[in-house]
């Protein structure tokens, strides 16, 4: 038995400091934050640069080869710090679908410039019509003489904005089985028909919805075959490791056992508050358990072992009890805990202000913690299907 | 990283898993609560070793670390096993790190003494603490023959039962418990072990070792309170389907296990720390108690009302997890008041054992 994540990770955690104490200042933070575009082109280049972009393909396949133990500590890192994340999440396992099952046309011309940083992908699975029923997609494609035209909508498009590219699904037939009939095509934003319009929500991060209007793509965009494309979509999301958020519930206890040990003018501090010690601990022991089961779900992908439903387990359990703590805290602190980052008393820096409006999407987006239950059921407990 | 056991401890998991298959059905465990033990079961774990398991060697033990105790410890709690496994193993490790050569500690190694200790409760809710040493709740205190105790900065034995040792008392989970006069006399019933820093730093060992080797029988007992009633999900029929194919059965159940193995991760990971990062030991076997306590009762519970009626019935074997998830813990005081000790033991001190602080290699 051994809990230590090794050298190679500890490696990794000290390389991703270098770099965000480098290229990542406090006003980079402030900036994109406030954007909440969940991507910044000049810092996702530079991390392409080194190689970040490609880190976790195979290194057969020309990536970074890097094991499950080092990606989980890239992010680990870049969360924590605040960094803009999801563009670099979203390519990487974009990439590396395209290794694995895109043309010998694509894996040319299109993944080298994905890891150099050049384009990236936003993910199109969701629609006004279809969210954790993926393969409900309505999003049209039919074939133009070489080529195809797409119509329809998607939703909760994040990066679509600054994306050049979307990986998106659509029907290309209607079959008895709504998973059968249909196909993954990359999109470029700057097509004819493609109109991006913003979704703002209330954690501060910006969405998007995509209105798409007799949108020309060759055939050459198709990615796998057609009416396959959920072979496509299921290998995707399998490489999307169920990460949760233990980094984020981690850095959530500093800043409140930070915020709690410090005194006052008088020499009192909150930590002393029996309330206080209750919530901190138990904020603690939530954050700790995250990371365990993230650590396993990791370890269970780097010993190639089968994940069962831990994955989901790791991601429900984060996001509900990260969200549960974000909110006890609000009932603790009083006004001054309401007050965002940057105002006048705003209690530690307005960390519980942010969580608490930034943790409700957590146990939404990437599955839901109602699917992931399901799963949970199904696999772990041998229940019947619900759904 | 590894988080698999290694092949001797495969061994030790499935020679406990066996035993209590054949020794402790449930009839015994209900045949065990007039008393809170069974005196069979326990000299078969004493034939098993069981007693001797964490001694060091040099004491007649099998010098076994605590990942192993709290292996068997789970097992046995997933059994409801009425015997006194954590507390002697406890109490006997203290008496050994003070004197390996104590002849007490070599009559535990040999299974001819039963010891138990007094648990501290730092944060007692007014009105509920061990109001006096002369009037102390002890587990299993009904059934052994002397306690160690904390008092005043030292350390002591107390023997004496006759005089001592009330007569046992009937607790929800169907304990042995009973109270103790534990008061520092002079007379020949009650020994000095150690006083000041050392008494201080060997009573807050053994308090940890009790509460992760609880959090590890609350594991188990989780984890079996979890299978039975998963179990009738996917069997009791209504509407004419398994009931466990209804979201508001089903969802409870999958976050319950989620729950069960995130304290199963964090009980290894306190006692993996105890020999790899010692300084967060203390911290995340307070921890582990909590969660495991927090755990076995939320799952425990669910699995009661999986069962609708019948959970409530004494016929049903879940309601003797559900009284036993509640009263276990509460011996120290509960997780409610141990959080405020995870508060100290994380962020009130100068080596931080929480977050950023850790030591992780960076």
């Amino acid at each position: 038995m051994d809990f230590r994540l090794g050298p190679k990770a500890d490696e990794v955690r000290r390389e991703i400091r270098a770099f965000l104490a480098e290229n990542f200042s406090e006003a980079d933070r402030r900036r994109t934050l406030e954007e909440g575009g969940g991507h910044d082109w000049d810092l996702y280049r530079k991390l392409a640069a080194e190689g970040w972009v490609s880190a976790g393909w195979p290194e057969e396949m020309g990536g970074g080869g890097r094991d499950p133990y080092e990606i989980l500590t890239l992010y680990w890192e870049l969360c924590k710090a605040g960094f803009p994340w999801i563009g670099l999440l979203n390519n990487g396992f974009i990439g590396h679908t395209l290794l694995a099952l895109g043309t010998d046309l694509q894996r040319k011309e299109v993944v080298p410039r994905i890891a150099s940083g050049e384009i990236a992908f936003a993910l199109g699975y969701s629609e006004p019509g279809s969210g954790s029923d993926v393969a409900a997609c309505r999003t049209q494609a039919t074939r133009d003489g070489d080529d195809w035209l797409i119509d329809g909508q998607k939703m909760w498009t994040t990066t679509g904005h600054t994306a050049q590219y979307i990986f998106m699904l659509t029907r290309t037939s209607t079959q008895e089985r709504p998973h059968r009939g249909l196909t993954l095509f990359l999109v470029p934003t700057d097509a004819e028909g493609v109109d991006v319009q913003p979704v703002h929500t209330m954690g501060g991060e910006r969405s998007n919805a995509v209105y798409l209007t007799r949108v020309r793509v060759a055939d050459s965009a198709r990615v796998g075959e057609v009416d396959k494309g959920w072979a496509v979509v299921r290998f995707a999301l399998g490489l999307e490791q169920a990460m949760g958020f233990a980094d984020l519930q981690e850095k959530f206890v500093e800043d409140a056992s930070r915020w709690a040990l410090a005194r006052d003018d008088e020499g009192t501090r909150p930590f002393d508050d029996p309330r206080v010690k209750e919530q901190l601990a138990q904020t603690a022991i939530h954050a700790e358990v995250s990371r365990l089961l993230r650590h396993r779900s990791t370890w269970l992908a780097a010993e190639n072992r089968d994940l069962g439903g831990k994955g989901a387990m790791t991601k429900s359990f984060s996001a509900t009890s990260y969200l549960d703590d974000a909110q006890a805290w609000t009932q603790i602190i009083g006004p001054a805990g309401m007050l965002a980052e940057g105002e006048d008393g705003a209690v530690a820096n307005g960390a519980f202000e942010e969580a608490f409006r930034q943790t409700p999407v957590n146990t939404i987006y990437g599955g839901t913690v109602e699917i992931l239950r399901s799963l949970v059921a199904e696999i772990e407990l041998g229940l019947p299907k619900s759904r | 990283m590894d988080l698999s056991l290694d092949e001797s401890q495969e061994i030790l998991v499935n020679t406990f898993s066996e035993l209590l298959e054949q020794e402790c059905p449930i009839t015994l465990v209900r045949n065990s609560e007039q008393s809170g033990f069974s005196a069979g079961l326990w000299s078969r774990y004493c034939e098993m070793g069981a007693n001797a398991m964490g001694l060091p060697e040099s004491a007649g033990g099998l010098g076994m670390s605590l990942l192993e105790l709290g292996l068997v410890a789970a097992h046995s709690g997933g059994a409801l096993a009425p015997v006194p496994f954590v507390e002697v193993a406890t109490a006997g490790r203290l008496l050994a790190a003070l004197d390996a050569q104590d002849t007490l500690v070599s009559e535990i190694a040999k299974g001819t003494a039963l010891v138990s200790l007094s648990l501290p409760r730092p944060h007692p809710v007014t009105g509920t603490g061990p109001s006096k040493a002369s009037r102390t709740l002890v587990p299993f205190g009904s059934v052994v023959d002397q306690v160690v105790t904390f008092e005043g900065d030292e350390l002591f034995l107390v023997s004496g039962a006759p005089q001592r040792r009330s007569p046992r008392v009937l607790d929800t989970g169907s304990g042995a418990l009973a109270h103790w006069d534990l008061s520092k006399t002079e007379g020949s019933d009650c020994r000095s072990l150690a006083n000041g820093i050392t008494a201080r730093r060997v009573s807050a060992r053994a308090t940890a070792e009790w509460k992760l080797l609880t959090a590890f029988w609350l594991v188990g007992l989780a984890k079996r309170a979890l299978a039975i009633g998963a179990e009738y999900a996917r069997e009791r029929i209504q509407f004419g389907v398994p009931i466990g194919g209804f979201q508001a059965i089903a969802h409870p159940l999958a976050e319950c296990a989620t729950r069960v193995d995130g304290a199963e991760l964090l009980a290894w990971e306190a006692a993996w720390a105890d020999s790899e990062e010692p300084e967060r030991f203390e911290a995340l076997a307070s921890m582990a108690f909590v969660w495991a306590s927090q755990t076995a009762l939320r799952t425990a519970d669910v699995s009661l009302h999986t069962h609708g009626g019948y959970g409530f019935s004494e016929e049903y074997d879940i309601q003797l997890y559900y009284r036993r998830a509640a009263a276990l813990p509460s011996v120290a005081g509960g997780p409610r008041e141990e959080l405020q000790s995870v508060a100290e033991l994380c962020f009130d001190t100068d080596a931080s054992a929480c977050g950023e602080a850790r030591v992780r290699g960076a």
